[in-house]
This record gives structure tokens, sequence and C-alpha cells, in this order.
């Protein structure tokens, strides 16, 4: 029978005979970006809440090849070995389909996306205003199409939203890589493998307040702050994108 | 709802939602004694269903398939493999069924839900027995090279009748599925060929496996889950009736009329001769409606 | 976590505030740095290294290994982080994983740089015997012994004196290997190539208690802080790699201003880390 790995002969996925040219090369000043943008042009964002019915809240987003869905659940009782706790707790969670990435892969769970969407989101949330339970944040990426993390974190807020947990205010997340000389803004998956360093940061743009930053690879003060002002500008176009979303739903559900 | 004048039965002064809540199983009643189901459907209505094919962009077919909330999300990735000694001239099929924990709020991180496993062995059974796809046509080299087709379904959204969602995803795709050409290259692996060089390879190249192509599709097996509840048969269940009503038939016919599997997890309801030919006649009505829907999908993705 | 009252809590901020702190330290004052260098015989490099009552050995150990067909000219570096359930009670079982997996990923980040290479510690293209071939993994491992606050600083130093106390064998290629096969490798046990740590960064983390920031902050200290960034800075001044950590939300300026401080602070880390270094190198020459 077909189905149970164990006897399951290996297969292998037929690749492309002629190997793709690398889009970009050190030396270039001047490039194209894979999907024709402009370095500091994001992608079209589309945001849905409601995407799972089961779920007490959820949404899902789509930024170009990337598309995630993140359910909500709770608040709802903690698991029994927690202790007491007089704030909320938040439980993450992040997995991959199987055909998220070209090559089909195991669809596994990402421990070190899990905690950073923890972390990305805590700031945001008003954990004091459900005592002893949790919240359960779920996301699946779909198909991943780079960024997807900084996507996962803004869907994730509007899902929190959706499923009406108190928030201080939206979290919007946006990514910058450094390639070469320039910095590009919101890189799809074949720039992230080339990038020299990446920046994210993960901001409430209505508070102006930065809840997550990493970088990676060298960077010099003045570039970070390049890099930062890109990201930050982004994160606020980005929150009126989500914040029109919710509207959107709100009146439609009140019609 | 009927005014009732039961002295004993504190259910009228209660909010609807409490009670729904307090008493399911006699909420539940209460509507079937009027025929009508609390989401305003006649007891043998089924949910609007909807499919879209192509909805993976890197898998080689795909299709979302909803009826009511339930989504599935079915994707096929072709890979080569070698074919067994038994039979060297036929390709494989391998059935996975996920439940990732944003499906539903019984499914927790690292504790897969149980019915998992049990969708996705009937889904394999149904897919392989039911002969609607020649195994044949999967084949590359004879004992050598053979397509395995990868056939991934994930459950996006969990409220009721799964099985009938996820066969009718996985049979959308299966209609969407293109095989990719392929040719052999010097280290006697395949490798795609790709659609602009198409003309020039093809001439230093032998082609071992012509264009691109669609799998020939015969009788397409569909299915319709039923709940049993003391005489009364509800098509295609909700979330909360099948938690409620625990007694479940689902037949799966194909469209040539036969019957390819009929399954009946125990309950506490027994099915009758009757009620069971009552759930293949409302199946066979079913299949006609997908069809027709499997169709359109199919017609309104060429025009695009 | 440490169970402070009131009282505590205010002594702790309101000396934060009048930049003295309860051990009488500054708010950028570093507690004592103590290095030893070679504590594991049978690793390729190793070291040990305290501040104050944190106490980490970092070791690093090099395997050969096959490169990736992504990056077929560069070696391969991992970090572990194993967090002792003798370091603090809270550790035991199963409780240290979240920690180990978070101070290992922050370690990656700010040692390993960007998916190209660019701006890594470690120069990935040092490790490369063969191209395609064969390359050296090095496995950096490290334990926490006794935690005491501060620990990704802690560990990021003890990388840095592990990596310089690092030899690497010289390795002889059997130049007549068929171009196809994988060709045969001859590690020497006598000659050793020294490790160049002269690009690995430091990190230097700044906790944000009230509207200061400290650096090398206890766990009484950290359990006040709003939020913290850990940043790894290199010789040059580059930043490596940065990690916020911790709840509320910074606003940019602050963080900028953060990263200008973290910078300034780790001036002094190195100098004192590198003496530091060889000094512990020196005695144990002696030894």
């Amino acid at each position: 029978m077909a189905g149970k790995p164990n006897d399951a002969p290996a297969t292998y996925s037929p690749s492309l005979k002629n190997k793709k040219h690398p889009f970009y090369k050190n030396s270039d000043l001047d490039w194209v970006r894979p999907d024709g943008r402009g370095f500091h042009q994001c992608r079209p964002a589309f945001f849905r809440t409601g995407a799972v019915n089961a779920a007490s809240g959820s949404a899902y987003a789509e930024l170009g090849n990337t598309k995630v869905i993140v359910s909500v659940f709770g608040p709802r009782e903690s698991k029994k070995a927690m202790m007491y706790s007089d704030i909320g707790r938040l439980n993450c969670n992040v997995s991959y389909t199987t055909f998220a990435t070209s090559v089909r892969g195991q669809g596994s769970d990402h421990k070190e996306f899990s905690s950073m969407l923890h972390k990305a989101l805590e700031g945001a949330i008003r954990l004091e205003t459900f005592p002893k339970t949790t919240v359960d944040i779920f996301a699946l990426v779909l198909e991943s199409g780079g960024s997807d993390f900084p996507v996962l974190i803004s869907c994730a807020s509007l899902a929190l939203a959706d499923a009406g947990i108190m928030l201080h205010d939206l979290v919007a997340a946006v990514a910058v890589s450094s390639l070469g000389s320039n910095l590009v803004i919101d890189p799809v998956s074949e720039e992230e493998s080339y990038q020299d360093g990446s920046l994210l940061i993960t901001c409430m743009p209505s508070r102006y307040e930065v809840t997550q930053l990493t970088i990676t690879g060298e960077w010099s003060t003045s570039r970070i702050n390049e890099a930062m002002e890109l990201c930050l500008d982004a994160c606020t176009k980005l929150g009126k994108v989500m914040r029109s979303c919710l509207k959107e739903a709100a009146s439609t559900t009140t019609d | 709802m009927g005014a009732q004048k039961n002295t004993g039965d504190w259910s009228s002064d209660m909010e609807i939602d409490a009670f729904r809540r307090l008493f399911p199983l006699r909420f539940y009643e209460r509507h079937l004694t009027e025929a009508i189901r609390p989401d305003a459907r006649p007891l043998k209505k089924c949910r609007d269903t909807s499919v879209a094919p192509g909805a993976v962009a890197t898998a080689d077919g795909s299709a979302l398939a909803k009826i009511g909330s339930t989504t599935m999300l079915a994707s096929i990735k072709m890979e080569v493999m070698t074919p067994s000694v038994d039979s060297p001239d036929e390709g494989n099929i391998a059935v996975e069924y996920y439940m990732p924990p944003i499906c539903s709020p019984i499914v927790r991180p690292g504790r897969p839900a149980e019915l998992a496993p049990v969708i996705a062995k009937q889904l394999s059974n149904t897919l392989l027995s039911s002969g609607m796809i020649d195994l044949k046509e999967l084949s590359i080299i004879s004992g050598k090279a053979a397509w395995m087709a990868y056939l991934d379904i994930y459950c996006l959204d969990a409220d009721g009748a799964l099985f009938d969602a996820a066969l009718l995803s996985a049979v959308a795709a299966f209609s969407h599925l293109n095989i990719p050409a392929v040719s052999l290259n010097d280290e006697g692996k395949l490798t795609i060929v790709s659609e602009e060089s198409n003309g020039e390879e093809n001439v230093e190249k032998e082609p071992v496996n012509r264009d691109r192509r669609k799998l020939t599709i015969s009788s397409i097996p569909l299915s319709l889950t039923c709940v049993l509840h003391k005489n009364y048969i509800l098509a295609d269940p909700t979330g909360e009736e099948e938690s409620i009503m625990e007694t479940s038939i689902t037949t799966v016919l194909n469209t040539s009329d036969q019957l390819i599997s009929l399954y009946k997890p125990g309950g506490p309801v027994l099915a009758s001769t009757a009620s069971i030919k009552e759930c293949v006649s409302l199946t066979r009505q079913r299949i006609k409606e997908l069809q027709d829907i499997l169709s359109d999908s199919f017609a309104s993705m060429d025009m695009n | 976590m440490t169970a402070l009252s009131l009282g505590e809590r205010l002594f702790i901020q309101g000396g934060i505030a009048q930049d003295l702190r309860a051990d009488g330290r500054g708010r950028l004052d570093y507690r004592t740095l103590y290095v030893e260098t070679g504590v594991i015989p049978q690793a390729n490099g190793s070291a040990r290294v305290r501040f104050g009552g944190t106490d980490v050995i970092a070791s690093a150990k090099a395997e050969i290994g096959r490169p990736t067909l992504l990056q077929p000219d560069k070696g391969k570096v991992s970090t572990h982080v194993d967090c002792s359930s003798t370091a603090a009670p809270m550790f035991e079982g199963r409780g240290g994983e979240e920690l180990s997996s978070e101070l290992s990923i922050a370690l990656q980040r700010c040692l390993l740089g960007g998916k190209s290479g660019a701006g890594a510690g470690i120069d990935l293209s040092s490790l490369i015997i063969v191209e395609g071939k064969v390359c050296w993994d090095l496995y950096i491992e490290c334990l926490v012994v006794s935690s005491d606050g501060n620990l990704l600083d802690a560990l990021g130093a003890a990388i840095k004196a592990a990596l310089s106390n690092t030899g690497i064998p010289r390795v002889q290629v059997a130049a007549d290997a068929a171009s196809e096969e994988q060709p045969e490798v001859d590690i020497s046990d006598e000659e050793f190539l020294q490790f160049d740590t002269s690009s690995v960064p430091v990190i230097v983390t700044l906790t944000k208690v009230g509207r200061h920031y400290i650096v090398d902050a206890t766990p009484e200290e950290e359990s006040q802080m709003s939020s913290a960034v850990s940043v790894s800075v290199n010789r040059k001044g580059h930043i490596c790699g940065l990690t916020k950590r911790g709840g509320a939300g910074l606003d940019p300026s602050v963080i900028l201003d953060m990263i200008s401080v973290a910078k300034h602070v780790s001036e002094q880390l190195l100098t004192k880390l590198d003496s530091e270094i060889s000094a512990a190198e020196s005695r144990e020459e002696d030894k």
C-alpha cells in the first residue's frame, strides 16, 4: 500500500536541466529584482480575517508567493501542569506544509519561528486581561515565497484582533535584506538566499514602538539607520492596510 | 419554535445559546421534529460547496475544496522512483492527510488528531481501489523509472464531513495535475524539460516522456457522509452535528454509479437496510451536484 | 525566577537610576572577568569564562564533512548550548530547552553573519579543504555550569576564547583522486593551524531598567528589565548581529542610542577580553 513511509521507495524530484543564472552578482550595482520591483518597493499585501471558522479568530495573508494562515484559539484553560499566573499566557506554533517550498520537504515545526513569534507579539498583547488562561496562536505557512516570518507576524496580529484579544496596537513586520551595496525591502526567497545580511523590525505603528528587532550580518551604524527608517516607513504603510482590512471585516458583519 | 407547555421543561426561560450549549441533544431534537437544522438547512440538504483548482503554485496539481466552512487544500507533487519488481510498469500514489493545529480547537501541536490517520487510510484505500487512475499511466521507462505522485491534503478548517471534502479536493487536484515533461540526462537521472528550451533540447536528447500531459481520469469517486439519529437522516453534517449525534455513514460511489465503499464506524444507532438505501440514494444525488461543481470550476479556470 | 519584594525592587531600580548598583558597580561596569583556556583536552579548543557568578564552558570540535550544494566553497559551523540543571533549578528536566535554543539561535545570528556568509565572525571559507568535496564541520558546544545573569555575553566571550585556543589539524589531500570521487584526506596529528579570531565579535547585552541601560545584569536586575538588546560588535566597530529580548516595545531612537552605547562598551570589553585570553594562554603554556 502506498502512503506508508517505511516501504515507500526512494524518490527524487527531477530538477531543471539548465540551472538558472543568478539574478545578481556582487559587482553589479544595478540589477533587476526577480519580480521586477524597485529596491524600496514592497509587494502588494492582501489580508483577510476570519479564514478559519473553527477558530476564535483567524487571518490569511498573501504577499506575492508567500501565503500564510494563522488561527487563534482561546483564551482557554491553561495546561494542567502550568502554575497559577495572574497574567495570560501565549502559546505559539509555526509549521510549514510539505509543499511550501519547491522541493517537497517534510511539513515540519519551526521551533525558532515559534519562539520569535511569541516575542514579537507579547509586547502588544494586554496579557493582564486574561489571567490564568492561555491564548494559542497557531500558524501554517501554505507557501513560502520569502519574508515568511514578517508576514507571519503581521498575519498573527490580525488574527488576534479578529479573536477579540485586547491589543495595545496591531503589530506590523517588515524585513530588509542587504545585497552588496543595496538595501532591498521585503525580499523574496531568491534574494534571501543571496543576502549578506538582514534586518527585521516588528513594530506597533500607531505607538511607534519596536517590539522585536533582529539583525544578522555585518552592518555599519549608518546603514542600520537607513534600513530601520525604510522598515519603519513600510510598517506604517502596512499597518494602514491591516487596519483597513479589520474595518472592512467589521463593517460587513454589522450590515 | 413550537410552543411547548411542558411544565418540567425550563428551557423556555433560557436563552437559546445557553440552551444549545447545555442541552445540545435536546436542542437538536427540537429542530429535527420541525424537519429543519439550526443552520436553516432541510435535513437532506448539503452545504454550499466550491472547488478552486490550481491553488498551490509550487505543485504539479492542486485544488482547494470547501464544503460549508470545512476547507481542504490538496497538492500533488510528482517525483521519480524506481518501480517495484512486482509491477515494473506502474507508478504509485502516496496519500498523506494532515490536520495542522490551525484547523480545529481539538488539535494541539505535538498531539495529532485521532481522526487524521483514519481519514488518511480511508482516502488512500478509496483512491487506489476506485480505479480512477491507471497506475500504468504513471510509468516513464518500464522497470527503470516511474512517477510517484505525492498527494498531500491539509485540512485548513474542520467543520464536519472531513472525508467528503478531502476526497473532493483530491479528485480535483488529480484532474488539475499536469505531469511534467522529462528527459534522461547523462548520469541516468531524469530532468525536467523547461518549456522555453523545449524545441532544441528535444533534438539532441531523446525525450523520454513526450510533452506535459494530463492523466486520463476514468470514473471519479465521490462521497457523502450522513448522520443517523433515531429515524432521522442528516446529510452533510457540521462538526457540531457530528459530535452530538455519533452515528455516521460515509458512502463512496463513483460516477458510473458503482459502490466503492460504505463506512459505518459503530455508533449508538443501528442502521436498517432502508436507511442505508436512503443514504446511497442521497449520495447518488449529491454526486451529480458535485460533478457539476467540478466541471464548472474547471471551465471557469480554463476561461481565465 | 527571582521573586523580589517591593522594597528590593525599588532598591534595585533606585540604585540603577543613581548609577550605583547593589554590588557597587556603575551602570556600564562589568563584573570580574575570568578566562581559562584549554579546559577540555579532547576538544580542538576550549575555554571557561566566568562573569561574576555566571560560569560557562565552550568547546570547539572540528570534524571532516561535506560542504552543502548551495555553498560549495564554505565549511559549516553549528552552535549548541546546553543549560545544565546544576546551573539553576528551573533548568531541571526540559525546563532549560527553550532557553538553550534561544541562546544558540542568538549566538548563531551573532557569529555567522548573513546567508551569503558576509560579515561572519568565523570565516567559513577558511574551513574548506577541497571545494565542493571536503570541508571542516566546526561544532561549537557550550555548557552553562552556573547561571547568574548575562548568559549570552558570557557565552559569546567563551566562544571567542575557545576559538582562539583552537588548532585545526593540517590536512593533506591525495592529489591523484579522480574528480568524481570523494578525495582521500590525511589528517596530521602534529601540525595545527591557528584559528584566526580577530574578526570574532563580542556580544554586549544592554538591559533597560526604567530609563537607563545597564551591562552585565544580575538575575535580580534582569527580573526588573522592560527589555534588553544584545548587540554583537567586531573590532572594526561594525554591528554583526542584534537581538531584542523582552516584550515591551522600544522607541526606534532609543534602540539606536542603545546600539551606540553598546559599541562604546564593546571596545572596552574586547580589549579586556583579549588581554585575559592571552594571559590565560600563557598560564596554560606554563603548566
